[in-house]
C-alpha cells in the first residue's frame, strides 16, 4: 500500500521519492548493521585489516626437556641435585622493536602478566592490544615489574595478590617464586626446600636491625632470535620458554648449599638471580 | 522507465521487509521480561578496603535480605535436624558458635553429632567464606556452602537425619512458609532452598575490623611488640607465616591453598588433600586456615592437636618434622623450625592477637535471633 501510494504521486514528487528510496535503503542498512547490538553481546575484539594480534604462551624446561615436577632428577651447575615444585612469576612491559626505531610497548594495564605452572590458564596470554602489522626485529620484556608500577595493594584478587612482597622488605610484589627442594651435600635422602624468590632487596645498616634502603631487582630481557613479520588480520603465536637450569648457571654458579632455602632478605643472592636471568628465556615464533 | 519503476518497487518492498524484520528483532529482545510474582530485595555487599573484589556467590543464589534473614533463622533453629520428635535438637549453630569464630571451641576439639559420633576433622571457622574459591573443608572437597549444608543433614557425625525429615520439620513450623515465600517466591520448603538460605547467611559473615585492620586503615598504631610480631610474621628469616597465611597484601590471612606443614612423618588420614587430588605431594596436606580471629578458634590444625596459640608457635619454632611431602615453602625444616626466641614468640603471639575482631564475634546481625518465626 505504501508503494502504491508512492506511485500515485506526481513526477515532481516522484523525484523526491528517489530521496525517499535512498532514505529507506539507508535506514534498512543501518538497522541491519545495528542488529548485532540488539542482542546485548559485546563485539569480539578481533584484529582488523589494519592491525594484528599476538598470543604469548609460556613453557618451562630443564635441560631442554619439559619439567618433571616434584621429582629429584636434576643437577644444577653447582652439583646440587634438585627438583622443582612450582614456578610463579610476572613479566611486564613486553616491547616489540622495529629496525626503523619504532618500539611498540604493549601498554595496557594488562601488560603485567602472571604465570603459574600450577594454573594452565595463566600460561597463555591473549595480548589485549591490537598491534601494527609489519616486520619486527626483536622482543624484549621486563622480568618482574618496574618500580613505578610495582605498587603494593594493586592486586586484590588471587592469584596475583598472593605474590605480595611484605612492606618491611620493600613492598610491591614478588617478581618470581621458584619453589623446589635440593639434596644438601652429605645427605642421601633428606631434601630441603629452597624458595628461590626474587623481588625488592634491602640495604641493611646493621644487619638485621636496620634497613636503610631498597633495591629494585627487576631486569630487562632481550629475547634472542625474536624477529617476526606480522600480517594484517593475523594473530601471531609466540612461545616464551624459561630454561630453569640457567637461573643457577651463568654468569654466577648458584649453590644451594651456600645460599640455603630462602633469599628474600639476601640481596647478594638476589643480585645473582637477577644477573643470571639475562639468558633464562628464549622464544619460538610460530609461522 | 517501467524497469526502473519495477526495480524501485522491489527496493521499496525489500526496504520495508528489512525494516520490519529489524524492528521485530529488536522488539523481541527489548520486550519487557515477565514481571516475577515475587522479587526479593537484593543485598548490597560492601567489600572492605583491600579485600578481593571477586566474590564466590553462585549465580543461582544471589544474596537477598529475605534469604539472609531466613538463613539466619535456620542457622540457629535447633529443630532444623528434623529429629525434635526424638527429643534431639541440632542445627548449624550447635557447633558453629559465634563467640568462637563459629567453631565449637574448647574443650570439644572434635564436635560430635546427634548420635554421638565425632567428625573426622576438627572445625574450620566460618569467616569470610564468600572469598573461598570453592574448596571448602580441610581437604577442599566441598565445592560450595550449599553442598556442605546438604551433606551435614545426612552425615552420621552430624545431623544423621534425612532431607525429608528436615523439610517436613521446617514446613510444619508456623512462620517459616511465609519466610520462604518472601525469600524464594512460594511457601514451599525444599532442601535446596534451606541450603541456599543458610549459605546466603554464611556469606555475610565478614570479619574486617580487627585491630590490624584499623592499623592498616591508619586509625590506630600497634604496640612495639605487635609491630615486631608483624615483622616476624612477614619475613623469611623470622617466622615466615605470610607465604601461606597472607598479610597486609592478602587480608584474608589465607591463600586457600593446601600445605603439608611438617606435623607428621607418616600419613594415614584417608581425608587429606591427597585423597582428593591423588597427587603424592599432597599427602598430609591441609588447607591453611584463616588466621583471622585465631584467638577464638582453638583447637588448631586439622586434627585439633594444639589447644593454644603458644603450642602452635612452639611447634613451628622447634618441632617441625621432615617428610618427602613437606611443602617447599617450609624451608625452616632445615633447622627443625623457625627457632624463635622466647621474646620473639611473645611478639608473634601479640601480632596474632591483633587479628581478633570483637565486632565480628559480637555482631548481633550474626547472632541468634531474638525469637523464631513461630514465636509471638
Amino acid at each position: 500500500m505504501f508503494r502504491n501510494l508512492l506511485n500515485t504521486l506526481p513526477y515532481q514528487e516522484q523525484c523526491h521519492t528517489s530521496v525517499l528510496d535512498r532514505l529507506i535503503l539507508f535506514m534498512s542498512v543501518m538497522i541491519i548493521l545495528s542488529l548485532s547490538g540488539c542482542d546485548g553481546e559485546e563485539p569480539i575484539d578481533e584484529p582488523d585489516n589494519q592491525s594484528a594480534k599476538i598470543r604469548i604462551s609460556f613453557s618451562h624446561l630443564i635441560d631442554d626437556q619439559p619439567i618433571d615436577f616434584d621429582t629429584l632428577k636434576y643437577v644444577n651447575e653447582a652439583g646440587n641435585p634438585y627438583m622443582v615444585n612450582e614456578i610463579q612469576y610476572f613479566i611486564s612491559d613486553v616491547t616489540l622493536f622495529r629496525n626503523d626505531g619504532f618500539a611498540r610497548i604493549i601498554d595496557d594495564w594488562k601488560d603485567i602478566h602472571y604465570v603459574d605452572t600450577d594454573l594452565p590458564a595463566t600460561q597463555t596470554w591473549e595480548v589485549y592490544d591490537k598491534i601494527e602489522p609489519g616486520t619486527y626485529d626483536s622482543i624484549a620484556f621486563t622480568f618482574g615489574i618496574v618500580p613505578e608500577k610495582n605498587i603494593s595493594f594493586m592486586f586484590v584478587n588471587p592469584p596475583e595478590k598472593d605474590m605480595f612482597w611484605p612492606e618491611y622488605l620493600g613492598g610491591g610484589y614478588h617478581y618470581m617464586k621458584l619453589n623446589g627442594k635440593w639434596l644438601p651435600e652429605g645427605q642421601t635422602v633428606q631434601t630441603i626446600p629452597f624458595d628461590f624468590h626474587l623481588g625488592r632487596g634491602q640495604v641493611y645498616f646493621s644487619y638485621p636491625d636496620s634497613i636503610t634502603g631498597f633495591i629494585d631487582n627487576q631486569f630487562n630481557v632481550s629475547l634472542p632470535a625474536s624477529g617476526f613479520h606480522l600480517n594484517s588480520g593475523e594473530t601471531k603465536e609466540i612461545e616464551m620458554i624459561m630454561h630453569v637450569e640457567k637461573w643457577f648457571k651463568d654468569p654466577h654458579v648458584y649453590d644451594h648449599d651456600v645460599f640455603g632455602g630462602y633469599i628474600m632478605q639476601n640481596q647478594e643472592a638476589m643480585l645473582m638471580v637477577k644477573e643470571n636471568g639475562h639468558n633464562v628465556f628464549t622464544v619460538k615464533i610460530k609461522d | 522507465m517501467q524497469f526502473l519503476n519495477d526495480n524501485r518497487n522491489i527496493l521499496y518492498s525489500f526496504g520495508i521487509i528489512i525494516f520490519l524484520i529489524a524492528l521485530a528483532a529488536c522488539t523481541r529482545n527489548d520486550e519487557p521480561e515477565l514481571t516475577p510474582v515475587h522479587q526479593a530485595t537484593p543485598y548490597t555487599f560492601e567489600i572492605p578496603p583491600g579485600f578481593p573484589t571477586m566474590l564466590n556467590i553462585p549465580e543461582d543464589n544471589p544474596l537477598t535480605l529475605e534469604g539472609i534473614e531466613l538463613g539466619r533463622y535456620l542457622f540457629y533453629d535447633t529443630r532444623l535436624a528434623g529429629r525434635a520428635d526424638e527429643g534431639k535438637f541440632m542445627t548449624c549453630a550447635s557447633c558453629h558458635i559465634q563467640e568462637n569464630g563459629f567453631v565449637i571451641g574448647m574443650p570439644r576439639p572434635h564436635p560430635y553429632g546427634l548420635d554421638g559420633d565425632s567428625t573426622h576433622h576438627a572445625m574450620l571457622p566460618l569467616i569470610n567464606l564468600v572469598w573461598n574459591p570453592g574448596t571448602y573443608g580441610w581437604n577442599g572437597s566441598v565445592p560450595s556452602i550449599e553442598e556442605d549444608v546438604r551433606a551435614v543433614i545426612t552425615d552420621p557425625t552430624e545431623f544423621n537425619s534425612s532431607p525429608e525429615a528436615v523439610v517436613e520439620a521446617i514446613q510444619n513450623i508456623s512462620g517459616y512458609p511465609e519466610l520462604f515465600e518472601k525469600a524464594f517466591g512460594s511457601r514451599e520448603v525444599t532442601l535446596d532452598r534451606i541450603a541456599r538460605a543458610i549459605a546466603q547467611f554464611v556469606r555475610t559473615l565478614i570479619s574486617s575490623n580487627s585491630k590490624f585492620d584499623r592499623y592498616l586503615r591508619g586509625e590506630i598504631q600497634l604496640t612495639q611488640s605487635e609491630l615486631k610480631g608483624f615483622v616476624l610474621f612477614t619475613t623469611e628469616e623470622g617466622a615466615d607465616c605470610f607465604h601461606c597465611h597472607g598479610g597486609a597484601g592478602n587480608p584474608l590471612f589465607t591463600t586457600h591453598k593446601f600445605y603439608n606443614n611438617g606435623k607428621d612423618t607418616l600419613f594415614t588420614d584417608p581425608a587429606d588433600r591427597y585423597s582428593i587430588t591423588g597427587d603424592p605431594m599432597d599427602r598430609g596436606a591441609y588447607k591453611a586456615s584463616t588466621l583471622r580471629n585465631i584467638e577464638f578458634t582453638a583447637p588448631y590444625m586439622n586434627d585439633g592437636r594444639f589447644n593454644t596459640l603458644d603450642e602452635v608457635i612452639e611447634f613451628y619454632s622447634h618441632h617441625l618434622l621432615w617428610s618427602p611431602y613437606i611443602d617447599p615453602l617450609m624451608h625452616h625444616i632445615a633447622n627443625g623450625g623457625t627457632q624463635l626466641t622466647p621474646s620473639e614468640k611473645t611478639d608473634l603471639k601479640a601480632f596474632l592477637l591483633t587479628l581478633s575482631d570483637t565486632t565480628f564475634i559480637n555482631n548481633p546481625k550474626f547472632g541468634k535471633p531474638e525469637k523464631f518465626p513461630d514465636e509471638p
